[in-house]
């Protein structure tokens, strides 16, 4: 497992100005597998995630230590710029936020403007990532229509798709359906299913049953901690610790 | 019959429900004042139109319409007097342009800085500082343009006199500043979140996201900021009248901007002073001055229209974005190519070909160079640009204020502020002026606050959005852009002749009061707002009357923005001159008024006459200048001061 890992992390603390977040976090993501994070509600895990794309870096009080690798180079290191990570490492949002753009150009703006201006090309990408994202049947002949005009769970669709469309490696979801019914919560579970074929998945999520269907490994955080990882089987049958055992058989959280 | 069974056997219980007559009647009178307070608002805007109409149709006996709207010339004095406003409203027309080619450019990089780049402490500093600039009366603008900009412009330009169009519109660009940044500025923060971490984490650099998805979505909000900015231009007097030699001529050619040019409302302030009641001469003045306000009033509807579609795009009332957002984002690239084409060619007919071409070309390069560069690069430079147009802001702000702190403090002493001025003004002191401004300013806000309050409460606590409200709003609103030169116009022919009461202070007070109204009602409406519905809530459950919820409940809390609202009231007040040219001022007097039906002196007035009409008063220009910037900006820096303070204060 160790050998494929896409992102590893060795003994990250974070804080938010003094307060602690991450408490020597250590995981790795093997690659072309989907991880997720679980734990009750401030436990850390989408602190976690938002590391691994650097987008803590917006936040200015943000203070990070430890070592996070990405195919063996540290993220943080001054050769990485965090622009082109998160070319390489995407993300998907809580709730659904598509541009008051169309949905063309909702699809198209990453890879504009990463350079490409070739209309050909560009209409192969919408293509090709509203194909992945399984959303292509339902908006082909509307493709210049406003992307706000689409159903939550369409909109989170979309948002995977312009995700895919800058071809990363690593595609991060932060509670992709927290915000959509179960209809659509199980299209995009199935969609999952499909990306891992191609890209390395960690998803944080809330319910500790799409982590049991989707995921292949598990990461049970508590309190800024990470307290047990391993195969998602495992985790939910024997788990090792007291602690995500009272969790996942719902004592608490 | 049916209601009637039923009340006659309800049991005792029902009594108490129908005993509340008498506090329901009270209830409805208190609901009526309100209302009428609000109507007075509307009223208001179709008085000063109904006064414009009724004193400039005459006009149209001595000129046709047409010729008073396109003659080429203007000479009410001559001879043959001649009504032609062509030159005018091209003057007007031509300075705004101007203004605003400096002013927008400047505005939304100002705006973009402050609310996407700057860090908090950075920000601290800059909202303030642009804020300022607002603060600063017009014809101190004014007074600094004539002293330092105009000389300027004629030494780097080699021209025998500085005061020119390019002098108006560089002032007046720093006058607009404010508008276009503040409302920029809340537009492009209202920008969700969302947009921004959804681009940064597709591996877009900062400039790429506030270049291709922040701006974009808050375009709409920065048009209207521009709309607003171009109101202001517009409407502006006293600082035009000072800088742009007031020449009657249509520049020549016609984008010679060191012609000297003359605006509709430098028409007004000159000539309203010095022309006979009811003559043709005051007849057209009132035709030009029913010109601008139609004009002002085109211009801030728009802009109404367009926070309007925001608004509801905002509050989820609408649906998707805005037609007319929709509609760019279609024949964006069209409309792109059309707009280049057409100014090119302008460009090439008034102007010269070769001049178009080299524009062409430059343009071309600019459109195909950044494709090339780095997006890092591309980052840099945008970011660099943006903060010298900052740096640029806020340096125009210090030569201003620094200028007038340098020379005006020597002039400064107990007797310039105790003592009433002599030699016209060229010795002695200001203080008569300084007691007449602040009595016009008391006065005013004493009959503005209530009527004022008054409206906001019925806006806001009274009824839901219908069309009574809008069309409430809609007068609040043109009532806010019409020019202050406007409000003195009507004042002049509807309280000074009218009804009779003369050149007087109560007349500048009631004046001063109806340009104020429309800031204390949006101020005092924001604040209502502010309020959460569950405070209603909970103490309508309670029993309570509305009129003792409204009282109790919803009032206290909102008094810090009421104050707010009042103390910038006063601010713009104390610093305007053109209300009270015409209704309340005399340029000289040693005594203070011992009555409302006295004239007095004011600061603003008083500055003006020295800056013009007395030569020789250099020092106590300055001084002047500097007790009226010290006076207003003091109240603008309370304001902000209540503002910032119980922002912090007020969590729930």
């Amino acid at each position: 497992m160790d050998t494929s890992a896409v992102i590893e992390t060795q003994g990250v603390n974070l804080w938010y100005g003094d307060n602690q977040a991450l408490t020597n976090v250590t995981i790795s993501f093997p690659e072309k597998t989907i991880t997720s994070l679980i734990g009750p509600s401030g436990c850390g895990k989408s602190t976690l995630l938002r590391c691994l794309n650097r987008m803590n870096d917006l936040i200015p009080s943000c203070r990070i230590e430890g070592g996070i690798s990405y195919h063996g180079t540290d993220l943080y290191g001054p050769a990485i710029d965090p622009v082109h990570l998160r070319k390489q490492v995407g993300m998907v949002f809580q709730r659904p936020n598509p541009f008051p753009k169309s949905i063309y150009d909702n699809i198209t703006y990453g890879p504009r403007m990463h350079g490409i201006r070739d209309r050909k090309t560009l209409e192969q990408i919408v293509e090709e990532s509203l194909r992945k994202a399984a959303l292509w049947d339902e908006v082909k002949d509307r493709l210049s229509a406003s992307a706000m005009g689409l159903s939550g769970g369409q909109q989170q669709r979309l948002c995977i798709a312009r995700t895919l469309a800058v071809n990363p490696d690593v595609i991060l979801m932060d509670e992709p359906c927290s915000a959509l019914d179960p209809i659509a919560t199980a299209k995009i579970e199935s969609l999952m299913e499909e990306l891992k074929s191609q890209y390395t998945v960690i998803i944080v999520t809330h319910s500790m049953q799409q982590a049991a269907r989707v995921s292949d490994y598990t990461g049970f955080m508590y309190m800024g901690e990470l307290i047990e990882t391993g195969e998602t089987a495992k985790i939910f049958e024997n788990p090792e610790k007291e602690l995500t055992n009272n969790y996942i058989t719902g004592r608490f959280g | 019959m049916e209601n009637e069974h039923v009340v006659n056997d309800t049991p005792a219980v029902s009594a108490e429900l129908f005993s509340g007559r008498s506090s329901y009647l009270k209830e409805r009178f208190i609901r009526s004042v309100w209302f009428m307070t609000a109507v007075f608002g509307v009223l208001t805007v179709f008085f000063i139109l109904a006064f414009l109409v009724i004193d400039g149709i005459p006009i149209f006996a001595t000129v046709s319409p047409v010729e008073f709207l396109f003659g080429t010339t203007w000479n009410p004095t001559g001879a043959i007097p001649a009504y032609g406003t062509l030159p005018l409203w091209i003057g007007t027309v031509l300075v705004t342009i101007g203004a605003m080619v400096i002013a927008a450019p400047l505005g939304i990089a100002c705006a973009i800085v402050i609310a996407e780049l700057a860090s908090p402490r950075l920000k601290a500093v800059f909202k303030p500082a642009t804020e300022l600039l607002a603060g600063i009366p017009s014809v101190v603008y004014g007074f600094f343009g004539l002293i330092v900009l105009t000389d300027f412009i004629r030494v780097n330009f080699d021209i025998p006199t500085g005061e020119t169009w390019l002098a108006g519109s560089v002032l007046l660009g720093i006058m607009a500043l404010p508008t276009i940044i503040s409302v920029s500025e809340d537009a492009i923060s209202a920008v969700p979140k969302e947009y921004r971490e959804g681009s940064l984490a597709l591996g877009t650099t900062r400039w790429q996201t506030i270049s291709q998805v922040i701006v974009p979505s808050a375009l709409s909000g920065i048009t209207a900021a521009l709309i607003l900015g171009i109101g202001r231009a517009v409407g502006e007097t006293m600082a035009v009248l000072m800088v742009t030699g007031n020449a009657a001529i249509i520049p020549d050619p016609i984008y010679n901007v060191l012609s000297p040019i003359r605006t509709l409302t430098g028409t007004l302030g000159i000539e309203m002073g010095e022309t006979a009641i009811g003559s043709a001469h005051y007849h057209a003045l009132f035709g030009v001055a029913l010109l601008l306000l139609l004009i002002t009033l085109a211009v801030n509807l728009s802009a109404t229209v367009i926070l309007g579609h925001i608004h509801a795009k905002q509050t989820g009332s609408g649906k998707g974005p805005g037609r007319l957002s929709a509609l760019l984002a279609r024949y964006q690239q069209n409309l792109k190519i059309a707009a280049v084409a057409f100014i090119l060619l302008l460009v090439a007919f008034f102007v010269s070909p070769l001049v178009a071409l080299v524009f062409a070309l430059i343009g071309a390069a600019l459109w195909y160079i950044p494709s090339h560069i780095q997006p890092r690069h591309q980052q840099n430079i945008a970011f660099s640009l943006l903060y010298v147009a900052i740096a640029v802001v806020l340096a125009a702000l210090a030569i201003i204020l620094g200028y007038i702190v340098i020379n005006g403090l020597p002039a400064i002493n107990w007797e310039f502020l105790t003592t009433a001025p002599r030699a016209l003004g060229r010795e002695g002191g200001i203080f008569p002026a300084i007691i007449g401004t602040l009595y016009l300013v008391t006065g005013a806000i004493a009959i503005a606050l209530p009527i004022g309050v008054g409206a906001a409460i019925y806006l806001i606590e009274y009824t839901r959005e219908n069309i009574l409200t809008k069309l409430i709003r809609t007068g609040v609103d043109l009532l806010n852009g019409t020019p202050s030169i406007v409000f003195g116009l009507f004042g002049f022919s509807f309280l000074v002749l009218y009804l009779n009461l003369g050149i007087s202070l109560i007349a500048g007070q009631i004046t001063l009061a109806l340009m104020v109204l429309p800031t204390v009602i949006r101020t005092t409406e924001e604040a209502l707002r502010s309020v959460p519905t569950s405070f209603r809530e909970g103490s309508l459950a309670l029993g309570a009357t509305q009129w003792q919820t409204i009282s109790r409940v919803v009032i206290p809390p909102a008094i810090p923005g009421i104050i707010t609202g009042a103390i910038l009231s006063i601010g713009r007040a104390a610093g305007e001159t053109a209300p009270i040219m015409f209704t309340a001022v005399v340029f000289s007097s040693r005594y203070l008024p011992s009555s409302l039906s006295d004239p007095v002196m004011a600061l603003p007035y008083h500055l003006y006459i020295l800056a013009t009409n007395v030569p020789g008063a250099e020092t106590n220009q300055y001084g002047t200048a500097l007790v009226l910037i010290t006076m207003v900006v003091g109240i603008y820096l309370v304001a902000i001061a209540v503002r910032t303070h119980y922002q912090k204060s007020i969590r729930w």
